[in-house]
């Protein structure tokens, strides 16, 4: 299934989510985890009504970067590329659907799916996001075992 | 179509009840049912298609999703609240979470008993608030055939604040949690009395249904064995097996036909794109709050222009819902294990709902259950509220997600909403559905006595977890309005003036028209309303049973 984003676009997001879930000292993030792919695949195939609100926003953001940090925002340091999504966050960044769907909230939402969902729909690769959360993934039957309280060493 | 003798509009929890109970009793049904058969091998463990993308509330939602309408406003919004469930043979029932729990006796007499022990001044002037016709008493045997019936596990005389009840659980309670366990000790600590959540999840087999495997995706989805006590295992084939009940599936009614007498003579659906029409000498309509409302609403004649059995304007009155607080905590240092089960695998409270506790000086009336259930999801607790010293997302917050992820459980409340004159359903003027026909418009407004009564519930909320042993409990940052637990809209009274359906459920106005489901409730309690709604509706189809010839007219 084709993104219904240009590849630009895409390389905005991508470099979105890695600083929404990072990669680092604790393992893995969401870029790793192909939060992207996953977004792009709702895109096109559930959330197709959210296609103009990811092209605005994304535009939006990029254009941002260039105005407050001089350049594209996939050439932005992590510390600037955070700065323009609190910007975001905010809604310190003009162009960019507010109202009933904002981007960012909707950016953030896809993100946690990609990030913590089934594999199945492209995201959470390796099973990522589960390790982080202490998941141990789906399984049918669990006893009583099972569900007993633990102490974390 | 052929003649019934009663048409059935939603074959869910409360239309089930009512088709088993009438072809038991030798009555020809017709059931139309806007959904499909769903099938246990569907059921797969998936929370972005279950729970994010609600695939199964999804088709409901694309035909009866009704707007909102905010106070003073001119045109009315998408619902900032969760409304609908789903269309199926089973109903909402397919994917509840098992909850099956009776009210209280206070919860039917709520208006009289406030009243009397707090004062005239104890309701707001504006509330609608009224007794139920019925008592706990007169609907206690219902509660008891239900139970029998859809498999409900529980203790007796677990909770002490339960009303008397002439019959055992049919099961014991599911197996109990480490979280289950912790929630219920700290409970105890805090002079609380808590209990087992009873629900129709079968802790063994049970009428040849297996026993729950704990799988971790019992709500918002279908059971993967068959261990649910939903309507398509019981009911539906029970009533097909005697051959009287015809199940028509995609058939989505549209409106309520009458004779020249004023009676209902059947009901008008779509089969499609398909209009077509069933007779039958009753009908009852079991399609939820907001849609038993709008086909009411729908049905109007030139001899009743406001819609049908509203000559007294009730019909859209006296809504209301649950609020819902909701707290979380971490347990640091402990895994708490609960990424698995069944959301009715909850240990459970009373001590706060109806009048369990003095209101003197509180400033509102009634209460709420409040709930700690097992069945967490990796997403859903990833994007839970946190603590107001955390950020939303970065490196920071993966720090505290890992750390805390395996450690954090939550505990719910739901408030009982009283009805206000203000807060109603109406036909949305400018806002249609995919057939072209218009949708229900929400006015709904929390009081101070909710905002209230909903703030209390989530302290008690927080006492609760930290004596559990929460090393840090927090909130978010709105009140959640549960409006998938709807109330009213057809309400049941012995006033025609105030009321829309009678005491055994039957239009005041229309005397073989009969609605089942909590559209009739006039008080929301504050505990799961589905094991309310079934035992009404089947008092209902016993009242039918017994008085066939008065209701249905000669010729029967």
């Amino acid at each position: 299934m084709p993104s219904p984003l240009d590849p630009h676009q895409q390389l905005i997001l991508e470099h979105a989510v890695a600083r929404l879930v990072p990669a680092d000292e604790l393992g893995p993030g969401a870029r790793e985890a192909g939060v992207a792919v996953y977004i792009a695949r709702t895109l096109a195939e559930h959330d197709t009504r959210f296609v103009d609100t990811y092209v605005r926003g994304l535009t939006a953001l990029d254009a941002y970067a260039r105005t407050a940090h001089g350049s594209p925002f996939v050439d932005l340091a992590a510390d600037a590329q955070d700065a323009a999504l609190r910007a975001l966050e905010q809604g310190e960044v003009d162009g960019v659907d507010e109202g009933a769907a904002p981007f960012f909230e909707l950016l953030l939402r896809h993100t946690r799916e990609g990030m913590f969902g089934d594999p199945h729909w492209g995201g959470n690769a390796d099973g990522i996001g589960w390790s982080l959360l202490g998941y141990p993934g789906p399984r049918g039957v669990w006893s009583a075992r099972d569900q007993a309280l633990a102490d974390i060493p | 179509m052929s003649d019934a003798d009663v048409v059935i509009v939603g074959l869910g929890a409360a239309g089930a009840v009512a088709a088993h109970v009438l072809t038991a009793a030798g009555r020809d049904v017709v059931a139309l049912e806007a959904g499909p058969r769903l099938d246990a091998a569907q059921m797969t463990f998936d929370e972005i298609r279950n729970d994010v993308r609600g695939w199964l509330a999804a088709p409901k939602a694309a035909h009866e999703e009704p707007t909102f309408l905010p106070r003073g406003a001119a045109a009315s919004t998408a619902a900032p609240f969760p409304t609908v469930m789903m269309n199926a043979v089973g109903g909402s029932m397919v994917h509840f979470p098992g909850l099956s729990i009776r009210f209280h006796p206070w919860n039917f007499r709520t208006r009289s008993t406030a009243i009397e022990r707090y004062g005239d001044a104890a309701l707001p002037a504006d509330s609608t608030v009224a007794d139920w016709p019925i008592s706990y008493d007169e609907l206690e045997p219902f509660y008891g055939r239900v139970e029998e019936a859809i498999g409900v596990g529980g203790t007796a005389g677990a909770n002490r604040f339960e009303g008397a009840r002439t019959t055992a659980f049919p099961l014991p309670p599911l197996q109990r949690s480490g979280w289950n366990e912790l929630t219920a000790e700290g409970a105890r600590r805090l002079g609380w009395h808590p209990y087992p959540a009873p629900a129709a999840l079968n802790a063994a087999p049970y009428n040849g249904r297996p026993a729950c495997t704990y799988c971790g995706f019992c709500s918002m989805n279908g059971c993967h064995v068959g261990a649910k006590g939903s309507p398509d295992a019981n009911f539906v084939p029970w009533a097909e097996a005697t051959g009287r009940l015809r199940v028509v599936t995609g058939a989505r009614a549209t409106r309520i036909e009458t004779d020249d007498s004023g009676r209902a003579s059947g009901v008008r659906y779509l089969d499609g794109r398909t209009e077509r029409f069933q007779p039958a000498r009753v009908v009852l309509l079991a399609a939820f709050v907001y849609e038993n409302t709008r086909l009411l609403l729908r049905s109007a004649g030139a001899d009743w222009p406001d819609g049908l059995s509203n000559e007294a304007g009730q019909v859209g009155r006296h809504y209301t819902a649950h609020v819902v607080p909701v707290v979380w905590g971490a347990f640091r240092g402990r895994r708490l294990n609960a990424f698995n089960g069944a959301w009715g695998q909850a240990t459970c409270l009373d001590d706060w709902n109806s009048d369990h506790f003095d209101h003197d000086g509180l400033g509102f009336v009634g209460g709420g259950m409040l709930s700690a259930p097992q069945e967490l999801k990796p997403i859903g607790v990833a994007s839970a509220p946190v603590p107001p010293s955390v950020p939303r997302w970065g490196s920071a917050w993966k720090r505290w997600l890992s750390d805390n992820g395996a450690s954090m459980g939550y505990a719910v409340g739901q408030f009982d909403a009283l009805t206000y004159e203000h807060n109603r359903l109406e036909l949305d003027p400018t806002v249609r559905d995919a057939s072209g026909e218009p949708v229900i418009r929400i006015s709904f407004e929390l009081g101070e006595n909710e905002e209230r009564g909903h703030d209390f519930l989530r302290d008690r909320l927080h006492e609760w977890l930290e004596a559990a042993g929460a090393t840090e409990t927090w909130h978010g940052p709105t009140r959640f309005v549960e409006a998938r637990h709807a109330y009213g809209g057809t309400r049941m009274g012995d006033d025609p003036a105030t009321s829309v359906v009678d005491r055994n459920g039957l239009s005041h106005e229309v005397p073989n028209l009969g609605v089942l489901g909590a559209s009739t409730f006039p008080t929301a309690a504050g505990s799961n309303p589905t094991l309310t709604l079934q035992a009404v509706a089947w008092r209902t189809a016993v009242h039918l049973v017994e008085n066939w010839d008065a209701v249905a007219g000669a010729g029967g």
